[in-house]
């Protein structure tokens, strides 16, 4: 069974790079074997420079965070803090002072003498955290270090998290299936499937050009427009969804009369009522049907719209701008050259 | 709701409902365990003559097992015994029990239930069996007079023969004593111990054993205390000079009928294993145990 393959990646110093796929896409396992926990039957893995590849996690320098915390229950935070340290043989005075500091990074203090299962699930994570800061590593491994605590805490944690990184400059590899996450705290992201990356990039990039379909629903809260090519007409195409005739971006590797994805990001498209609709400008899409649902979630509104021709479109906006009502007749207009298309089968 | 019979009167009252659950159990314990301890700690500072049981009151039975040479002998050498079986039993059982719970996978159980597999037959027909296997005309004597080489004389009827007795029988109470506390431990704690740079017998020292000491001293306890009291193998393996404590104790009660000294002998062996027992207990702290209730989920 092959878990990872065809892997190939290159992250720089400082920065805060994020693994995001869905449970099974081999991402943990990509971390394990950075980590030296498991072993990559062919291919190199390389730390500051030096090949790490034959050398078990114990040669490595390398920090890492896990999901349930794995702190030694029968240390205190203290004993589990200064671990590394102790198993580095650095002197006494030397681990006090690390300890000292890292303790007032992650705002540990007074929790010295306390043993895991008498801490909060914040505090134990940053008892985790601060294990895996203390000796500087050259790397710090994250697997989904969030997925256990609250919603509350997680964001405070994402903060944090991004903060600790950028001050002590040391590279973040951050596993996570959620994208929220990813997006928060990486400067770049690797969207991995099946063993495979999707796409890399800055995260910006991953968001708003997707270079799969994958990466499209993945990333994101997008519609999916499954149609057909018309023609294509330079940078766009013109595609026919359920008997509308849409411009979208042009797929590569697609001619006329290929079937085609679209997908449209929730909050790229724009809802009106009906009364007001004009003519259409070239440059834009407008389909029309009936507002079905609003659906409030606080800083957005989504407003699901069932069209006369068939299909649900999702609208995502600030609550206040439109003055629109359930059971009435709307139109749904956004421009031509947002979303991403790709085409059904890839050549 | 009500109207239900004493049954239900027993369900809603939680004192009435502990007693009826621990009653019997702990009658049961009182008068099988309880009851006959206390009646040899009585005898033990009786007095027996020409095989009768007189009651009175003496420490004559402790003065004789102080004084008398032999006793303290049998009872130095049955001690000695003791601790260095444990000691092996331990050092045997643990790679065992390691090994079962880290890579038994789905033959876990069967690994672990054919441990049990001696205890398909008595101690005593095990220990002939080993005597069939250690004793001048058993099969490693013979094998090595078939290939001319001279007997292992240390195997035939010597203390050795009698503590590797020891060993067999009770190798299988160490071993699930550290099995079942290595099912309870989280091995990933072990990756964690090594990506922050321990080697791995440091991570085991750091880890492994610390926390599973309370399942490795509960093995100890389970080998130590019989193999104190123990008289099967230095009959059956062990040659003249090789009589236990244990051994000695039997014939107070059998051949010299001296049951007051017996019990006095008795009393002597369940002090010694209390004593160890509570010699144990310090290194066993819960806190340090991760057997705090709530781990660290």
């Amino acid at each position: 069974m092959t878990a990872v393959d065809r892997i190939d990646l290159a992250i720089e110093q400082g920065e805060f790079f994020a693994l995001l796929g869905p449970s099974g896409s081999g991402k943990t396992t990509l971390l394990r074997i950075i980590a030296g926990l498991e072993r990559p039957d062919e291919g190199e893995v390389r730390i500051a420079g030096r090949n790490v590849t034959d050398l078990p996690p114990y040669g490595r320098h390398v920090g890492m965070v896990f999901q349930n915390f794995l702190l030694f229950p029968h240390k205190t935070v203290a004993e589990n803090i200064v671990f590394p340290l102790r198993m580095q043989n650095v002197a006494k005075t030397r681990r006090d002072e690390q300890l000292a500091w890292v303790m007032g990074l992650l705002r540990l203090q007074g929790l010295e003498a306390r043993y895991p299962n008498e801490l909060s699930g914040g505090q134990q994570q940053r008892v985790a955290l601060a294990r895996g800061l203390i000796s500087r590593p050259a790397l710090l491994l994250l697997d989904e270090p969030l997925a256990n605590l609250d919603r509350e805490l997680r964001s405070e944690m994402e903060v944090e998290i991004r903060r600790y990184q950028k001050e002590l400059q040391i590279p973040f590899i951050y596993v996570t299936h959620n994208q929220e996450e990813a997006l928060t705290m990486s400067d770049r992201i690797a969207v991995m499937r099946n063993g495979r990356f999707e796409q890399i990039g800055a995260k910006h990039e991953i968001y708003t050009n997707p270079a799969s379909a994958f990466v499209a629903t993945f990333v994101g809260h997008a519609n999916r427009l499954d149609g057909q090519i018309v023609e294509i007409d330079g940078a766009l195409a013109r595609i026919s969804w359920n008997g509308e005739s849409l411009l979208v971006p042009r797929p590569t590797g697609a001619a006329a009369g290929d079937k085609v994805h679209y997908f449209v990001k929730h909050e790229d498209l724009e809802i009106a009522p009906a009364k007001v609709n004009g003519i259409a400008a070239n440059d834009m899409n407008e389909v029309s049907g009936i507002l079905r649902d609003i659906i409030f979630k606080g800083q957005t509104t989504n407003y699901i719209v069932a069209l006369a021709a068939g299909g649900d479109l999702v609208v995502s906006d600030t609550p206040r701008t439109a003055s629109v009502h359930p059971n009435e007749q709307v139109v749904v207009r956004w421009p031509a050259a947002v979303g991403s298309c790709f085409p059904e089968k890839a050549r | 709701m009500s109207g239900l019979g004493p049954l239900s009167t027993f369900k809603r009252n939680p004192e009435l409902r502990f007693v009826g659950l621990a009653g019997p159990g702990a009658i049961f314990i009182v008068v099988s365990l309880l009851l006959p301890l206390l009646s040899i700690v009585v005898f033990s500072f009786w007095r027996t003559e020409s095989y009768e049981l007189y009651a009175d009151w003496t420490f004559d039975n402790y003065r004789t097992l102080l004084s008398e040479a032999a006793y303290r002998t049998f009872f130095l050498r049955s001690l000695i015994t003791a601790i260095i079986v444990t000691v092996v039993c331990m050092l045997c059982g643990w790679p065992v029990a390691y090994f079962i719970a880290r890579h038994g996978g789905r033959y876990r159980l069967l690994l672990v239930l054919t441990l049990a597999a001696p205890f398909f037959t008595g101690a005593i027909l095990r220990i002939t069996a080993l005597q069939g296997l250690l004793g001048p005309i058993g099969l490693i004597n013979m094998a090595l007079n078939v290939v001319g080489l001279a007997p292992i004389e240390a195997l035939m009827y010597t203390q050795l023969a009698s503590g590797l007795g020891l060993v067999y029988l009770f190798v299988p109470f160490m071993v699930t004593a550290i099995y079942l506390s290595l099912v309870n431990f989280n091995f990933e704690l072990l990756e964690v111990a090594k990506i922050n740079g321990a080697r791995p017998w440091r991570a085991f020292f750091e880890i492994t054993w610390p926390l599973n000491w309370i399942g490795t001293a509960i093995g100890m306890i389970l080998v130590f205390i019989p193999c104190l009291a123990n008289a099967l193998t230095p009959r059956f393996l062990g040659g003249p000079d090789a009589t236990s404590f244990g051994m000695s104790l039997s014939q107070q009660f059998g051949e010299t009928g001296t049951w007051a000294l017996g019990s006095a002998m008795g009393v002597s062996l369940f002090g010694a294993s209390v004593l160890v027992i509570l010699c144990l207990k310090p290194t066993i702290r819960l806190k340090r145990s991760g057997f705090t209730g709530a781990m660290t989920q």
